[in-house]
């Protein structure tokens, strides 16, 4: 069962449109501010179409994403320093842990619907963040955690950045993959039926709430992989930053939102709008103006939100479909 | 003939808004019961209530014997209960075929859902010709024989509709019914349906009940009902 044909041939597309992202690294290899900015599209890249996966097929418009982004970040952080396991292995119980979490705790969340689930998740972010400070002896508190530079494979720390920005590459284009797979499949389909009524899911005999929650459980868990990713990037986390809304915990949801929900490209086209953009504007407003990025930004998002209510990509299939349309 | 639904003394409602008081009923196997009832007495909220969705306040919901009260809509999906919800509710942006598969999601039904596509399309032969057309383009009767033909895809024992006269034209109503009798024929399912439409109901109905603000008032074979001055008076404005 599937909308689009199973082929080799979409398979081959969707390869190919990820390489293209890789073009800009290509071009821009020796330039670190650029590199660095492609970095962080990459991972928020993969981190959109991870709350892709429960936000926009699923419906389940969480604020809460942020919670397993730290998650995964401490877990790989702390397992590293305390115990010296490699990242790649330190990534691994994170996301399971927050495979077991994130049912969890939206679990008695599902039972609210629209803007009061994404309130009752914002929520669950603020919690994090309380506990984070709290737990010293796994977060360090709010002095937080700091990697010292130790470069090697094992350590997943890179004198070159470059190597980094293909490591983030590979988590994005994991995360698509997961994606598509999942959504062509049958169990696609059912969390798809769920999102557009509820009641009829249930009569058609379909699991709600376990359809709900094992599409939870994969969204958080890349949504951990991620958070592991970024702690051994930057080797400095403390509870502002995981915690931040604007930064993280929201910022999965404007990234998918502004490229298009509930698709398989919008939350990457999203990421390579945004972030780019975004820290452009802050270095190049940063040092007059602070903070004047902000506003650009808010307001490019204002309007896209007003004139782009299915986002980029919504926006570029309704352009494909009258041009095809007139030109036939 | 077994007792294949029955329900005795049944509460439901919203929270704190009762809506059914008192219900009993029963489905014997092989039947075809109609109950019937104005707008907004309950009827659907009956039928919400026997599917699981809802959960019911007080009294004993039982199928096939075994009591089903708490079990969750899908698990009674899974033993062979279920419902065409009123408009068919569809889901629009998917095809004919993907609708059906949908409905073959309890394991039993998902192992054959190729051998009960097959015969669900020969039951529906206009299905079959719209199988890879978007549910939202198939007009309201098609629409109403998608939706029973996503309810047989579980393989269900007891089949029940909420309303599936509503919104077609008389021609229309009539072919889904006759539709309705072909499958009650030749897939040997029991059929529990609700209908505003005091006149065609006892058409297919050799049962009905009629409810009255969440009670059931009256209870006969469909040509009483029918003759039954009160209900000549209430539903059909004689």
């Amino acid at each position: 069962m599937s909308a689009i044909p199973s082929t080799t041939r979409t398979w081959c597309l969707y390869a190919g449109g990820l390489l293209v992202t890789l073009l800009p690294l290509a071009v821009l290899s020796g330039d670190l501010f650029w590199v660095n900015i492609l970095i962080y599209t990459y991972l928020f890249a993969g981190l959109a179409v991870a709350w892709n996966i429960i936000g926009g097929f699923g419906g389940q418009f969480s604020l809460g994403h942020g919670v397993f982004f730290a998650v995964g970040a401490y877990m790989t952080a702390r397992l590293y320093l305390g115990w010296e396991i490699s990242p790649w292995l330190g990534m691994i119980p994170g996301a399971l842990l927050c495979a077991t979490i994130g049912p969890l705790v939206f679990w008695p969340t599902f039972r609210l619907k629209g803007s009061f689930f994404a309130i009752a998740t914002l929520a669950f972010n603020e919690v994090g963040l309380v506990m984070a400070n709290y737990l010293h002896t796994v977060t360090g508190g709010p002095r937080g955690l700091q990697i010292p530079f130790k470069a090697g494979l094992g350590n997943m720390i890179f004198a070159d950045q470059c190597i980094w920005a293909l490591i983030m590459f590979g988590f994005m284009a994991l995360c698509v993959a997961i994606t598509i797979v999942l959504m062509r499949s049958r169990l696609g389909y059912y969390l798809l039926a769920v999102r557009e009524d509820e009641e009829a899911a249930h009569a058609a005999g379909i699991d709600v709430t376990r359809v709900k929650l094992r599409d939870t459980a994969l969204s958080a868990a890349l949504a951990s992989i991620g958070g592991s990713l970024f702690a051994m990037y930057i080797r400095t986390i403390d509870p502002p930053t995981l915690f931040s809304l604007a930064d993280i915990g929201v910022k999965f949801a404007l990234i998918a939102l502004i490229g298009g929900i509930g698709t398989i490209i919008g939350p990457v086209l999203g990421a390579f709008l945004i972030i780019p953009a975004e820290s452009y504007l802050r270095a190049v407003m940063g040092g007059g103006l602070p903070g004047l990025h902000l506003v650009v930004m808010g307001g490019v998002m204002l309007l896209a939100a007003l004139f782009m209510r299915r986002g980029v990509a919504g926006a570029l299939d309704a352009l494909w479909r009258r041009r095809s349309r007139s030109a036939s | 003939m077994s007792r294949l639904l029955e329900v005795l003394g049944m509460s439901a409602g919203y929270g704190l808004a009762p809506v059914l008081h008192d219900i009993g009923l029963y489905v014997d196997s092989g039947e075809v019961v109609a109950v019937i009832g104005a707008n907004g007495v309950g009827k659907t909220t009956l039928l919400r209530t026997i599917a699981g969705i809802i959960q019911p306040s007080a009294g004993r919901i039982a199928f096939d014997g075994r009591p089903i009260g708490s079990t969750p809509a899908h698990d009674i999906v899974g033993q062979g209960l279920a419902l065409v919800p009123e408009g068919g509710r569809l889901f629009p942006f998917m095809t004919v075929l993907e609708n059906l598969e949908l409905g073959a999601f309890n394991p039993s039904s998902r192992e054959k859902t190729r051998t009960t596509l097959d015969e669900v399309m020969m039951l529906f032969p206009i299905l079959a010709e719209r199988k890879t057309q978007l549910a939202g383009s198939l007009s309201g009767g098609e629409r109403q024989m998608c939706a029973i033909a996503r309810a047989l895809m579980s393989r269900p024992r007891l089949l029940m509709l909420d309303e599936p006269s509503a919104g077609l034209s008389p021609v229309m109503v009539e072919r889904v019914f006759d539709m309705l009798r072909s499958v009650v024929a030749s897939r040997n399912v029991t059929v529990l349906l609700v209908e505003q439409h005091v006149e065609d109901a006892p058409e297919i109905a050799q049962r009905a009940y009629v409810i009255e603000r969440g009670r059931i008032v009256k209870t006969g074979s469909g040509a009483e009902l029918m003759n039954d001055p009160d209900v000549q008076r209430a539903y059909m404005g004689l």
